[in-house]
């Protein structure tokens, strides 16, 4: 597009761009929406974070200055309108995917496909492949823009408000809006739907395939998180008494004879000093206890590595899309 | 529900349901791809309901057994793996309205309106408000029938086992799976659907809008069920009250689906001639 | 032609239609009569109204004013009697040719014409290839009119259709045979089809047209086609209907409206106290185009003006008056003065270019 060669006229724009702006055109009311979205999103999220936390965290204060019963479940309007909105917010961040999903499967391909317009581009001097690439590249720009916004918002929102909603770094819906999975997932929704699209050639059906298959990628995600990462292992007192907000994935005994049980409770109520535990070792003839976790400082491990996976994902699908349409269309110019 | 609506709709030409026209078959046929993927999907949920409470909560009970003496975690981790799966099957069939609504605005109204396919059968001899009544009884008929079954082999499946189950009569897929509450959201969502495709007239920005009407709905009713009875004394709510809280949210989801169905027949009237 | 002329197949009084987006009527003070058993060609360029007319009388929409009658009643009372076909011929794409033909069966179950519907879709030749009971169709269209309705075995076979076929993998023209078969198995006593040429190859055209000439004949079916291409009917037609901004323009037989019409050639000259729908002069020469009303004076050279001079003269001068031909009652008596212009009120025709009010002459157009 942009070359050292001197600029070409303003009527002629680079043939990318004209595609770009053509793609755009065609898409401009899903352009608002998400533009509305967006900002909607990130209005509710700065609102939660500021204001909204304020006045419900100054309400539980006051609450619980008047009744004590109030200090250990706090309520009040002000605190459920507070938890409303960080719950709606992550519930749509978190499920966003499967919304880009949804549009690229029926409204950017499956549609055009079924009425003809693909073919309409296809013979304004626009290669299928080309097409798709366009197809692609211009809504994963704007994914990512309103990603790289919605996150960090949503970072601020979820982590100023731990002490009001308990809230973990764990919970699923959270952790999907608290990274670069939520980009990724997002992009992955991208290219399932593209290829959803491309695969029915109908809108209707391109849509339900890609929610389905996206809502699936998501679940599968949720499920196999924690051994995308190494997790921590400990022995002894120190599997008693887990360092802070650690997600506790399993715990277990080793025998005297060296057997390493799992998901055994045994001695786990022993009150974390080293004697106590010592003595109900004795008293079960076990060697020792342990516990499995991911600490806090695993979120990021985490979230790069189950990224990557996701991305690879959406390569997996973006050039299988590729693929399905060289081979239909006679961008080979003879039969393969 | 639809049934008012239909009578209403008879004409001069053939008196009463146009179910014993042609036009039963005429749906049925139209949309046999999604007749297929919801009586598949319909089969699995029950066959794994049947599945988890006759063939695995023996071996979970096995499993249990052997935990004998190594504390609650181990219990609690197998029950999990029984209960997760019936919890899954609740949630998905319930919150499947979504799918109902979105089926009724794109494929059932939306296309055929967009695509004038709709205008097809109007000039089939089939009337505008004749085709809606039998593009929403049908699915409406079958909704019935296959939401009841599941309602029954729920409750079933849901008492079957309760020292396996983590979960009690409040969560929200719960509270619904057990009665006709399930059979309203979906009558709800054809109605919403199908009323969001004939005023918007697009198969897509129709699927939009009749999800996010239905998530209202659903959402709203879902935060205020603690208010459709008034707790006992001193705010307990005791199980007693979930056939009025209950039969209070079916009437108000089908309030929803009534009045939706009504609009969409009237929009309908007033653009055709 | 087998003639039901006591009935009126198709009526519209101040017709209106407005959509809501665009600005001003597609439709605006549309009055007609078509009397049934016609043939009638719906002719007018690309976005005149022609399509809003026809879904307007299918009942498909409501109209914003006036009101449209068919077959005696409204379009609602009357859907079993008459078919339609949209201009894009839609139908359900995940369907096969032989599903579609049974949808049609399905919903007029009283009056499905099986024979006539799959001898539409699969052409003339399916009979004598699928079945005996297909048999005697072949030689029941249009036996009165001379066109070629057989062009042979293999020249009818090639592109045709197959019951198995998906409707999604068919070419438009096979869509077109699809969407016409629906309409014909309906035996209609009316029949609107919105541009249906457009997508036929010139042997399924003919085969169309003797289909549609055949219904006509042994039904006394009238028959409503739209067209933008005027060629494409004439000589077929027995009826027209011209339309331009928003309302008929012209309307009857053809020949009579034709006869209702000159062509003058001759010097420069003061052509007032005629009808003038035309006239380009080059140099003291002057051709025009005017009304027979009051036949011209002396020193013109009179000719005949084919159909498609008359149609794109009118076309180019939206300010010509509106004209209907008288239909005869019964015989053709007392109509030696032709047509009449407008509803015989010479005060609104003989001015010529004064059609500056179209609402009023066009509700005076009407008649009873």
């Amino acid at each position: 597009m942009t070359t050292t060669l001197p600029a070409p006229p303003r009527s002629a724009p680079a043939p990318g761009l004209g595609l770009a702006r053509s793609l755009l055109r065609l898409h401009r009311s899903a352009l608002w929406c998400w533009l509305l979205l967006v900002v909607a999103l990130a209005a509710a999220m700065l609102w939660a974070y500021g204001p909204g936390y304020e006045t419900a965290a100054a309400d539980v204060q006051e609450q619980c200055r008047t009744d004590i019963e109030a200090c250990h479940f706090p309520g009040g309007p002000w605190l459920s309108r507070y938890s409303a909105t960080v719950a709606l917010t992550t519930l749509v961040v978190s499920f966003l995917p499967l919304l880009v999903a949804a549009w690229a499967g029926a409204a950017l391909v499956g549609r055009e496909l079924e009425n003809g317009t693909a073919h309409l581009a296809w013979t304004q001097s626009v290669s299928p492949a080309r097409w798709l690439a366009a197809k692609l590249a211009v809504p994963a720009l704007f994914v990512t823009v309103g990603a790289a916004l919605l996150v960090p918002l949503h970072r601020l929102m979820w982590n100023g408000g731990g002490d009001l909603l308990w809230t973990d770094w764990f919970d699923a819906y959270g952790f999907r809006s608290n990274g670069p999975v939520a980009l990724a997932y997002a992009l992955c929704g991208l290219a399932v739907g593209v290829l959803a699209g491309l695969l029915t050639g109908r809108t209707l059906p391109a849509l339900g395939v890609a929610v389905t298959v996206m809502f699936a990628i998501t679940q599968l995600g949720d499920q196999y998180r924690p051994s995308m990462w190494p997790t921590v292992t400990v022995t002894g007192a120190r599997s008693l008494s887990l360092p802070d907000q650690a997600l506790q994935l399993d715990r277990g005994v080793i025998t005297d004879d060296g057997l390493r049980i799992g998901n055994n409770m045994a001695c786990s109520d022993a009150d974390g000093s080293v004697a106590d535990l010592r003595s109900c070792l004795a008293h079960s003839d076990l060697a020792d206890v342990w516990a499995t976790f991911h600490p806090r400082s695993h979120f990021w491990p985490l979230q790069l590595t189950e990224s990557g996976i996701v991305l690879a994902v959406a390569a997996l699908a973006a050039t299988a899309a590729f693929v399905l349409l060289h081979r239909r269309t006679a961008a080979a110019g003879a039969a393969v | 529900m639809n049934t008012g609506q239909l009578s209403r709709a008879g004409l001069p030409f053939r008196a009463g349901l146009p179910l014993n026209t042609g036009l039963p078959w005429t749906v049925l046929r139209l949309h046999r791809a999604a007749l297929i993927v919801w009586g598949v999907f319909l089969l699995a949920a029950l066959g794994t309901l049947v599945w988890e409470v006759e063939i695995t909560a023996d071996a979970v009970r096995e499993r249990i057994s052997a935990c004998a003496g190594t504390g609650g975690l181990c219990r609690l981790r197998v029950a999990i793996d029984y209960g997760g799966t019936i919890s899954w099957v609740s949630t998905l069939v319930y919150y499947s309205f979504f799918a109902v609504a979105a089926f009724a605005a794109g494929a059932l109204v939306g296309r055929e309106l967009e695509n004038g396919t709709a205008e097809l059968a109007w000039t089939q001899s089939v009337s505008p408000t004749r085709w809606l009544a039998a593009k929403l009884a049908v699915p409406a008929l079958l909704l019935v029938a296959g939401g009841t079954v599941f309602v029954l082999v729920f409750r079933w499946a849901w008492t079957a086992n309760r020292d396996l189950m983590g979960d009690d009569w409040t969560f929200d897929d719960v509270f619904a799976a057990r009665g006709p509450a399930l059979v309203a959201y979906g009558l709800c969502g054809l109605g919403v659907g199908a009323l969001a495709g004939v005023v918007v007239r697009r198969s897509l920005p129709a699927v939009a809008v009749a999800c996010g009407a239905m998530y209202l709905v659903n959402h709203n009713l879902e935060v205020h069920r603690e208010d459709l009875w008034p707790k006992v004394g001193d705010g307990v709510r005791p199980e007693s009250h979930y056939w009025p809280m209950h039969l209070v949210e079916t009437g108000i989801v089908l309030g929803v689906a009534v009045v939706a169905t009504g609009v969409a027949f009237w929009a309908l009237r007033r653009r055709t001639g | 032609m087998n003639r039901d002329g006591e009935g009126t197949a198709l009526e519209a009084v101040g017709l209106g239609k407005r959509y809501r987006r665009r600005r001003g009527h597609v439709l605006r003070d549309c009055s007609f009569r078509l009397p049934a058993g016609r043939i009638c060609a719906l002719v007018g360029p690309n976005g005149t109204g022609k399509s809003t007319l026809l879904a307007l009388a299918a009942g498909l929409t409501r109209p914003t004013e006036g009101t449209v009658r068919v077959l005696g009643t409204t379009p609602a009372r009357a859907r079993e009697r008459f078919a339609y076909v949209a201009q894009a011929k839609p139908l359900p794409p995940q369907l096969t040719v032989a599903a579609t033909l049974r949808l049609g069966a399905e919903l007029n179950r009283a009056r499905w014409d099986r024979t006539t519907a799959e001898r539409i879709a699969y052409g003339p030749e399916y009979g004598r290839a699928y079945g005996p009971e297909y048999g005697d169709t072949a030689g029941r269209t249009a036996p009165d009119l001379d066109l070629d309705l057989d062009p042979g075995p293999d020249l009818v076979r090639e592109g045709a259709l197959r019951p198995g076929d998906r409707i999604r993998s068919l070419s438009g023209g096979q869509r077109t045979r699809v969407a016409l078969a629906l309409a014909f198995g309906k035996r209609p006593e009316l029949m609107l089809l919105d541009e249906p040429m457009a997508d036929l190859d010139p042997l399924a055209r003919r085969e169309l047209l003797g289909a549609l000439l055949g219904e006509a004949a042994e039904h006394g079916t009238t028959i409503v086609m739209s067209s933008h291409v005027i060629a494409e009917l004439e000589g077929v037609c027995d009826h027209l209907f011209l339309m331009g901004g928003g309302r008929i323009r012209l309307g009857g037989d053809p020949e009579r409206l034709l006869a209702a019409h000159t062509l003058l050639t001759g010097p420069a000259r003061d052509l007032s106290g005629h009808t003038v729908v035309e006239s380009h002069g080059t140099g003291r020469q002057l051709t025009a185009l005017i009304r027979t009303d009051h036949p011209p004076t002396d020193g013109w050279e009179t000719a005949a003006p084919s159909l498609e001079e008359l149609l794109l003269a009118h076309l180019r001068n939206p300010e010509a008056p509106d004209l209907f031909t008288e239909e005869p009652e019964k015989a053709d008596e007392g109509d030696e003065a032709g047509p009449t212009g407008g509803t015989g009120d010479p005060g609104t025709t003989a001015a010529t270019g004064v059609t500056g009010e179209t609402g009023e002459t066009g509700e005076e157009n009407v008649r009873p």
